[in-house]
């Protein structure tokens, strides 16, 4: 080999090698994520494998987030959007346009989840974590041990059950779910369906215990309900204590949220944060978030998912189930002051 | 007639005492809870100290905040020390600039947040930890500032008269004199200031950047996950800091007498 061929072989190497190891001058990533919605172990890995350093932060909702992106004076380069707030902060240009469908990880990706409606081909976000909200209950306190998958055990129920129920204390749950049990449209703006959503939930009141979004699992996990309005995530967590516990997808319609990665306009380094969502979709990677933090991620990853996990339909979603899914809709300002208004009615 | 003697002295202020710090116990008491619940005890144990000290998160925003509370009180207690020499002798525009020292204290502290939020962008300040020492600084000088200014006031001008009669010049004086009598002032002045800075939540929440979440701002954003012992324990440690400090000035001024 002559001296300028083994130039061009060099050059050649380095022109080859350039998309996949582009990366910016700082080896720093800052990643704006649901607090305690990550394991941490995984960012040492992540460094460990791309020399890139992650700096992480913690939001609590979707307007923590969107307030910080629109004042326009923080700079992240990965942060976790729900569904619902993307097609807006397209719209904004909030986001930058990524391309994942042209990452090389992209074929691990679940056809289910190829298309979104919040982003048809994937320009601007990557899945990360998705989950459902719908009911738990302890099969040992149930007769028979087995209810059927509808929102009815849940508003009419059994009158063994009555006064062993949890709903969770969330407007927008409480309320989205009796919408889907009537079949009326989850945003819907007509005084007369609000009506009755609110005769539903006020003859469902005296059969609860209690109205609570907090220490669901433990809730679930000590007994102290038999039948839990809850998310598919709290349900795994409680089942790993108590083996009793199973989860309803309800057949009139399970409310579900995706969570995504996106990056933001004005990200500092856009290259490091492409390779990390790139990672991300690497099936051994995703089924560690997977694991740690029992919801269920949109790659290809099942070989990986831990057996505790992948034994239990809440993390597990058996295939025929997705027809009862419903992605969460972002409502106008009428329909959200009619959900208001109800649920002022109802507690107060 | 002395205030012991007034009916029901004692009562009402048991009640107040209670009242005020019977939740702070119940909080202490909670985070050597084994139980998860917040609300249901099961035995001691120390396992949410284990939890904090090693989640590195927390870890993280304990540093930026003492990072913060440290920068922002030592900036804080310079400039009210300058503050109250000047606002000593009186000039015209006194009462003014007193005013104007004192009106972060005045002002609901979410408009000075937004207003520092939107001055920051506009001008092209990153957010981050310098535009949260910046902001600290300023809502921690009237905290700084009274105790010193009132410290100042008990002190009579012949100390630095006889100072300057015996040939001090007026940085000596200030250094050998002003500075000793007025050290008890500046030390509570910087220990109001570190703490109000310490748990100040609004103007973290509005102008933190990546990396700098403090722990109040990671207080709020953990709730959204239910309450468990664990923030309990970090209260307990932010709690035990700011006594710490209290008592350690309060230790310090005694000596100094």
């Amino acid at each position: 080999m002559t001296r300028s061929h083994r130039l061009a072989a060099a050059a050649l190497a380095v022109l080859l090698a350039l998309p996949a190891t582009a990366q910016d001058a700082e080896k720093t990533l800052y990643f704006y994520n649901w607090t305690d919605y990550y394991p941490v172990e995984l960012l040492a890995k992540f460094e460990a494998e791309t020399g890139i350093k992650v700096i992480l932060d913690g939001f609590d909702s979707n307007d923590t987030l969107l307030a910080k992106l629109q004042s326009g004076g923080a700079a992240y380069d990965v942060i976790v959007p729900s569904d619902y707030v993307i097609p807006g902060m397209i719209a904004d240009g909030l986001l930058m346009k990524i391309d994942t469908n042209a990452m090389e990880n992209y074929v691990h990706m679940k056809d289910a989840f190829k298309n979104p409606d919040f982003d048809p081909t994937h320009e601007y976000t990557a899945p990360y974590l998705w989950g459902v909200t719908g009911l738990a209950y302890d099969s040992a306190q149930v007769e028979g041990g087995v209810l059927e998958p509808s929102w009815k055990e849940y508003f009419e129920p059994r009158p063994e059950l009555e006064g062993k129920i949890a709903a969770l204390d969330t407007a927008s749950d409480v309320i989205l779910a009796a919408s889907l049990y009537l079949g009326i449209p989850q945003c819907t703006e007509s005084n007369d369906d609000a009506k009755r959503i609110l005769e539903l939930l006020e003859a469902q009141k005296p059969k609860l215990k209690l109205y609570s979004s907090d220490s669901t699992v433990d809730r679930l996990a000590s007994g102290e309900v038999a039948l839990h309005h809850v998310w598919n995530g709290a349900t795994a967590r409680a089942t790993a204590q108590r083996d009793t516990i199973r989860f309803l997808y309800p057949a009139e319609g399970t409310p579900m949220f995706r969570d995504n990665f996106a990056v933001p306009a004005n990200a500092p380094h856009p290259e490091n944060a492409k390779i990390f969502i790139n990672w991300m979709m690497k099936p051994e990677n995703a089924a560690a978030v997977s694991n740690a933090i029992a919801y269920g991620n949109a790659i290809k990853s099942d070989e990986f998912l831990s057996d505790q996990w992948r034994a239990m339909e809440a993390i597990n979603m058996p295939e025929e189930y997705s027809g009862r899914l419903v992605p969460t809709q972002d409502c106008g300002p009428a329909a959200r002051e009619l959900r208001d208004k109800i649920w002022t009615r109802l507690k107060g | 007639m002395n205030i012991r003697r007034f009916p029901l002295t004692r009562e009402v202020s048991l009640f107040v005492l209670v009242y005020l710090y019977l939740p702070v116990f119940v909080l202490i008491g909670y985070s050597f809870n084994a139980n998860r619940t917040a609300t249901v005890w099961t035995h001691a144990s120390l396992d949410w100290y284990v939890r904090i000290l090693n989640n590195p998160s927390i870890r993280a925003a304990t540093w930026n905040s003492l990072v913060l509370a440290v920068s922002a009180a030592t900036a804080a207690t310079v400039i009210a020390l300058l503050a109250a020499l000047a606002t000593r002798r009186a000039f015209p525009g006194r009462n003014a600039s007193e005013t104007l020292l004192r009106l972060p204290l005045i002002l609901p502290e979410i408009v000075v947040a937004v207003a520092t939020l939107i001055l920051f962008v506009a001008v092209g300040i990153e957010l981050g930890l310098g535009a949260m020492i910046l902001a600290h600084t300023v809502f921690c000088i009237p905290f700084a500032y009274l105790p010193i200014r009132a410290r100042l006031e008990g002190i009579s001008g012949s100390y630095e008269e006889a100072a300057q009669d015996l040939y001090a010049n007026r940085f000596r004086t200030f250094r050998r004199v002003t500075l000793p009598l007025l050290w008890p002032g500046v030390l509570a002045g910087f220990t109001l200031a570190f703490v109000t800075s310490l748990d100040d939540f609004l103007t973290s929440f509005f102008l933190s950047g990546p990396g700098t979440t403090t722990l109040p701002v990671y207080i709020f954003s953990a709730i959204r996950a239910g309450i468990t012992p664990e923030i309990n324990a970090i209260s307990t440690v932010m709690l035990v800091i700011s006594i710490l400090l209290v008592s350690l000035s309060f230790a310090l001024t005694r000596l100094r007498r």
